[in-house]
């Protein structure tokens, strides 16, 4: 269980199973959130996550690959693409500092 | 609640995992190519005889294109998966060899010997990386990929391409046998629950699409592009969302609807079905009513449609081969819808009725959470999920057009 400061987020990643469908399409929706607090989004492959990502966001279907893909990083499964509540929580945390675990 | 909660845990023995990975395996090394398989595509819905615009200079890239251009796009994607650019150079090379002298596109062909060419120059790199003397390095580099890669072309040439050209046969005649006795629908069976699970990508581009190109190369269209890309029973499971599903949820089908079928993004959909695994049925319905609908009516694409939007449908709609298309969209769409309305109790099932009653936000709350427990004991799920956004109208959706072929 690891735990990260929102305030220090510096990179997110949305993965989905090709990384270039869904999450090309939320990563375009938390671009436009967290760009200004200069946090990178990145939408890759599940089976690819760059190892450089502080918190991961995917789908709970495809949460188990992405613990094996990136097993020490935070993981956020999503059960929605629009709307999510977990979602909506990685971006409080960014804005207001607060704690993520995963 | 805290974000504890959301710590995935991996169940059981991972063997969606394990599928999901192969599967994944294998719609990687063709997705990042599409951009060369819609060229072709349009090429050829344009220029060929019976096309768009009749050329024959133009339609001459057709052949090179679909035998040459795109197996060995697959096998360099294949190679570079497993070992980077030095693999992806080898299994370039390699796909060369089974794609020459081949009679039907190699795709499958390419999608085995890329990878494999690539990991044996793997285990080499690996056997001598330790015994090279300061100097040789760039020789003994350039050497091992250019001897292995010769040499996996040769082993194509003579051995896996005519094994492949053989089993793509066998599947194509399976295929012949499944539309001749009018039970290609029966596919959907299995398709539309693979898909929710995220194998949809596997199954498109690691399995039908393949066989499709082969057809398509032949007849100039196949139905096989149509099988997991329809865009319609998506369209009408969200219909039915939006006018029985949960309240909660309603207000998020418009978006999910526009993001599915014209964005062609079918993930959308799938947590929709995956909350109430019942609605499965609803999409086998709406699939294989679509299936059979392209069947009968002779419909097929010239190329596949990938991201799965209308648009993409009918950017590879060959000439005169609306009508089916867009009557198996629609019939597929209206199947799902009837069917998910009804497992939807038209919005009045159990649990459902209470929501016209006057309910506090929290009982509603307390509701749903009890419905998605369920849902999600049912998927062997662990977490317990507040209910999605109560239309909370920031979910603006994204730019379609963005997307479109």
């Amino acid at each position: 269980m690891t735990t990260i400061n929102g305030s220090t987020v510096r990179k997110v990643v949305i993965a989905c199973d090709a990384g270039m469908g869904s999450s090309a399409m939320l990563a375009g929706q938390l671009r436009r959130q967290l760009g200004k607090h200069s946090v990178a989004v990145e939408h890759t492959p599940v089976d690819a996550i760059p190892a450089d990502a502080d918190v991961v966001i995917c789908h709970q279907g495809l949460a188990e690959r992405a613990r094996i893909s990136a097993p020490d990083t935070i993981i956020v499964p999503i059960q929605v693409f629009i709307g999510d509540p977990a979602v909506t929580r990685v971006v409080k945390a960014v804005q207001t500092g607060g704690d993520l675990d995963g | 609640m805290t974000t504890s909660n959301y710590t995935p845990t991996v169940q059981g023995t991972g063997v969606k995992a394990t599928i999901q990975r192969i599967g994944g395996f294998l719609a990687g090394m063709v997705m990042p190519n599409i951009g060369a398989f819609i060229a072709w595509g349009l090429i050829t819905a344009l220029f060929i005889p019976t096309g768009w615009l009749p050329n024959e200079d133009f339609a001459a890239l057709v052949g090179p294109m679909i035998t040459l251009l795109l197996p060995v796009l697959i096998g360099y994607t294949g190679g570079r998966l497993v070992h980077g650019q030095r693999g992806a150079v080898v299994g370039a090379v390699a796909t060369v060899g089974i794609v020459v002298g081949a009679e039907v596109p190699m795709f499958l062909g390419a999608m085995i010997i890329g990878p494999a060419a690539a990991y044996v120059v793997k285990r080499i790199d690996g056997l001598i990386q330790d015994r090279i003397r300061p100097g040789f390095e760039m020789l003994v580099d350039n050497f091992t990929a250019g001897i292995v890669g010769a040499g996996m072309a040769l082993l194509g040439v003579w051995g896996i391409g005519p094994i492949v050209g053989r089993l793509t046969d066998i599947a194509g005649s399976g295929v012949d046998w499944l539309v001749s006795h009018h039970l290609l629908g029966l596919v959907s069976v299995i398709v539309e629950p693979a898909k929710v699970l995220f194998l949809n990508n596997a199954i498109n581009h690691g399995v039908l699409s393949p066989l499709g190109v082969t057809e398509a190369a032949e007849a100039g269209k196949s139905i096989l592009f149509m099988v997991e890309t329809n865009p319609g029973p998506g369209l009408g499971l969200l219909l039915a969302y939006f006018f029985f599903g949960p309240r909660s949820l309603r207000p998020t089908a418009p978006a999910a609807m526009i993001i599915q079928f014209f964005g062609g993004i079918h993930e959308v959909y799938f947590p929709y079905v995956l909350m109430k695994p019942r609605l499965i049925l609803a999409m086998i319905a709406g699939g294989a009513a679509g299936v059979s609908t392209f069947m009968i009516t002779g419909a097929g694409l010239v190329a596949t449609p990938s991201p799965g939007s209308v648009f993409a449908y009918f950017a590879v709609t060959p000439k005169g081969g609306w009508f089916g298309v867009v009557l198996g969209i629609v019939i597929a769409a209206a199947v799902t819808f009837a069917v998910a309305a009804l497992l939807l109790g038209f919005g009045r099932k159990a649990g459902d009725e209470a929501d016209d009653a006057a309910v506090t936000p929290e009982e509603q709350a307390d509701r749903e959470q009890a419905e998605l427990a369920a849902a999600q004991r049912r998927s062997a799920d662990n977490k317990n999920l507040a209910p999605a956004s109560r239309g909370s109208g920031d979910d603006t959706p994204p730019q379609a057009t963005a997307k479109e072929s």
